[in-house]
């Protein structure tokens, strides 16, 4: 597993909290393991869009990684409805290369980013540093 | 005529006037659609070229443009009395030297400019009135106004949602006026050019730019407002360009123009020399060589991947790795321009058609329109010509046998024209080139009968075929329909030429048709990307590639999970049921109800469906080293590779495996592709092959 520096949030220096959203377990544990070597917490998970919005509401997390496929409620339209209520809300989209369009959709109502599947860790990780933007910060410590 | 003189008089008195140079290009823009449409080509021609080379000139301060309108005025002039009096006509050559003189000078001066940090952006892509307006608004009000080219991330598979991605982030802190290339367009989106007007400093602006995992390279250039036009336009005057314009302004154009006949061969000659003619032989032997440069770059990547393993805490990593990634970006580059060499616009062929189409419909009494589109679709230069006989036949039947003459089509009701559509336009990795008729459309009672006329086939057999089948019919060795031969078409040699031709270009041939309405027939072709981005999976323990843009998701799922509907195996993935092909036989592993299964979401044109396999591999970029046909004995597979650790993978061909699918009436379930793959013997044959082709 390759070795990150722990990205912080800037204001009070605690971890940056996570809520994932994807249908598929695998791909939530799998997003859950990243955030993990990346110095962040898991504030919490849905498996559909709906799940999503109550789940933000409940959680205020730093960032979404919002899955585009889901059933009830797409991942766009859920982005789109969170961003409603909360501008400030960053939302990265996680998607395959098939459903560009729906990326692009998704980043005109708002998503701040998006990441490709397969996820990779130093792709993620990059694309995290950059929608925090000055909110986030890199601890100093374990090599870069 | 006489307001061309008008205008160009005005705008020698005021030189920079925009409303006046305006005005020229619109009387300049009427009398070439008055001239083409009278007929008169020469004259239209290069009215055009006029018309161009002064969208081109925005700075609308040119001395000489005068002197142009002028001689233009002049020339258009004694053309018309020429054409009037069906005289030969003067010369253009002149006219046209003093248009392309305009041109340059016009570039010359951006490229002045730019030096000078002036004000128009010199670049590629070309800026619409209305947005160099805005810019010029912008500037005006004394707003900074930026030119952004920004590069792609090679890395970033998605080019538009990058570019979405980049337009929000401008977007959010000024106001982007144009984009280069446009939203809708196709072209290769590698760069993207863009105006902005913003508050923020350039250093601010490069920041926002700076988006990980999207872009490459951005630059950002501020574009001043305050340059007075004046001395754009001094500096102009003393240009050689501009004196060489004011020494021809003669009132005998003819004469001028034998002067300059001479410096326009020299001009052509200079032109001609940039252009090189080569072996494709040798473009091929780069292309290959590119693609040992790229196994040999997977081979690092593995080299520098068990590296990493054996000492994670090595202090070169990150050099390495910068080294590598820098590699692969200008290995990319190097292929895409390589296979660039080879492209060349299905214009090309289609350019032929028009009259082609025309002659026959003569020939056999019809008239018949051709509509042509999708003409600028890329593809090799020598698929091009390899399709270009099956094309021209099939174009030949659609006016021949398609399209009913025109008696037949007033009885039943339609336009006593018939019309042939051919389009060409890209789907995944394939070029699909169509051919469609509105004619009455194949009968396939008719075929049937041929066909046990000639006995293609037996009475028997003829009984048992699908309506599928029947109009595959037409494509076997002997077939015709037509009742009597002509010169035109219906010697029996004819559609299974083109089907062969097609199948050795690893291409496939459709016919749809509806009685009544027409026929399509559809040629789809490989790009020859000798190169793809593959998804490597493994059935039965061995190693198969997918081309990565055909998967549209990966889903896992259990033995369990499958259903059956009508001994087809399907999958229910959300809300849709997915067909699913299972490669290979249900091993005894499989059949375990608990066995756990990857399925790959594969679009196929308008088809989606699930293809089953046991274990994911990775995606890879893969050089398609081509099987000749006593290799491989079937057409499942497309292609072989070899990888950076010297494994072969086999790449399989969708297309066929997917009809092999639907075409198969399975007697029990699980069967449906069994014996699909390869045997043992095939694939050490294979692997030899493949080994033999590297050196």
């Amino acid at each position: 597993m390759e070795q990150f520096s722990p990205v912080k949030r800037s204001k009070d220096g605690q971890p940056v909290r996570y809520l994932v959203v994807d249908d598929s377990v695998f791909a939530r544990k799998n997003l859950a393991r990243m955030i993990e070597t990346f110095g962040g917490q898991l504030a919490g998970e849905a498996g559909d869009g709906m799940t999503a919005i109550t789940e933000y509401e409940r959680t205020h997390p730093d960032i979404v990684l919002m899955d585009i496929t889901m059933p009830q409620m797409e991942g766009i339209e859920a982005a789109e409805k969170i961003v409603r209520q909360h501008p400030e809300a960053r939302i990265v989209m996680v998607s395959s290369v098939g459903y560009q369009e729906n990326i692009v959709a998704a980043l005109q109502r708002g998503a701040r980013h998006f990441v490709q599947k397969p996820v990779k860790p130093e792709v993620l990780y990059e694309v995290i540093k950059y929608v925090l933007g000055e909110d986030g910060t890199v601890a100093a410590g374990a090599g870069a | 005529m006489q307001s061309l003189n008008e205008e160009a008089l005005k705008l020698e008195k005021h030189p920079g006037d925009a409303e006046t140079v305006r005005s020229i290009r619109r009387i300049i823009h009427t009398l070439k659609g008055d001239a083409a449409a009278c007929g008169y080509r020469e004259l239209s021609e290069s009215a055009h070229e006029l018309e161009d080379a002064l969208a081109v000139e925005t700075a609308s301060s040119h001395r000489g443009l005068a002197d142009v309108a002028f001689a233009a005025a002049d020339i258009f002039g004694s053309m018309l009395r020429s054409y009037r009096r069906r005289a030969k006509l003067p010369s253009v050559e002149a006219l046209r030297k003093m248009i392309r003189d305009l041109g340059e000078n016009s570039t010359n001066k951006k490229r002045m400019d730019k030096k000078k940090a002036a004000k128009v952006p010199a670049s590629k892509a070309e800026w619409t009135e209305y947005e160099k307006l805005e810019v010029q608004n912008a500037l005006n009000q004394g707003k900074p106004v930026y030119h952004v080219k920004a590069q792609f991330d090679p890395r970033c598979a998605m080019p538009v949602a990058a570019r979405q991605l980049l337009l929000n982030s401008l977007g959010a802190v000024g106001q982007v006026v144009g984009v280069r290339p446009e939203t809708d367009s196709t072209e290769s989106t590698e760069r993207l050019e863009l105006l902005l007007v913003s508050a923020l400093s350039v250093e601010k602006v490069t920041a926002k730019c700076r988006i990980p995992m999207v872009l490459g390279r951005a630059s950002v250039e501020l574009i001043k407002g305050k340059v007075p036009k004046r001395a754009a336009s001094a500096k102009r005057s003393k240009e050689p360009s501009g004196i060489s314009i004011e020494s021809i302004t003669e009132d005998a154009p003819t004469s001028a123009a034998e002067e300059y006949e001479g410096r326009e061969k020299l001009h052509l000659g200079a032109v001609a020399e940039n252009i090189l003619r080569v072996d494709a032989e040798r473009i091929d032997n780069v292309l290959n060589l590119v693609g040992e440069l790229i196994i040999g770059k997977s081979m690092l990547q593995q080299a520098f991947q068990e590296l990493i393993k054996h000492s994670p805490k090595e202090s070169m990593r990150g050099r390495l790795a910068d080294a590598m990634a820098f590699q692969s970006r200008v290995l990319n580059d190097l292929q895409r321009s390589v296979m660039k060499i080879r492209m060349v616009p299905v214009e090309q062929l289609f350019r032929r058609f028009p009259r082609m189409v025309r002659d026959v419909a003569k020939q056999c009494g019809k008239e018949v329109d051709l509509v042509m589109s999708g003409q600028d679709t890329d593809l090799d230069k020598s698929l091009l010509d390899a399709i270009a006989e099956p094309l021209t036949h099939l174009v030949r039947n659609a006016v021949a046998h398609g399209i009913e003459d025109a008696a037949e089509r007033a009885r039943v009701g339609k336009p006593a024209r018939g019309t042939i559509r051919l389009d060409a336009y890209h789907q995944g990795n394939h070029v699909i080139v169509e051919i469609s008729d509105d004619g009455s459309g194949v009968d396939s009672q008719k075929v049937k009968a041929k066909a046990l006329e000639n006995k293609i086939v037996s009475a028997e057999e003829a009984e048992r075929l699908s309506e599928a089948d029947i109009l595959g019919l037409v494509f076997r060795p002997g077939f015709s329909t037509a009742d009597e031969i002509t010169e035109i078409a219906g010697r029996g040699v004819g559609l299974d030429v083109v089907q062969s031709v097609l199948h050795r270009l690893k291409g496939t041939v459709e016919i749809e048709t509806h009685p009544g309405q027409g026929t399509t027939f559809r040629l789809k072709l490989p790009l020859t990307l000798a190169i793809i981005k593959a998804l490597l999976f493994r059935v039965e323990q061995r190693l198969y590639a997918i081309p990565l843009n055909t998967v549209a998701e990966i889903a896992r799922a259990r033995e369990s999970d499958l259903h059956r509907v009508d001994n087809y195996e399907v999958l229910q993935l959300r809300n849709q049921v997915l067909p699913l092909v299972r490669l290979g036989r249900p091993s005894a592993q499989a059949t375990q109800q608990a066995a756990k299964i990857f399925v790959l979401v594969i679009t196929l044109g308008e088809r989606k469906l699930g293809l089953i396999v046991e274990a994911l591999e990775g995606e890879e970029e893969l050089v398609i080293k081509a099987l000749d046909d006593q290799t491989v004995s079937t057409d499942l597979v497309s292609g072989a590779s070899i990888l950076g650790d010297g494994r072969v993978v086999l790449i399989l061909n969708l297309a066929a495996i997917v009809e092999r699918h639907t075409n198969s009436r399975p007697g029990e379930p699980g069967r449906v592709a069994s014996g699909m793959l390869l045997s043992h013997a095939d694939r050490s044959r294979i692997a030899q092959t493949v080994s033999e082709i590297q050196p």
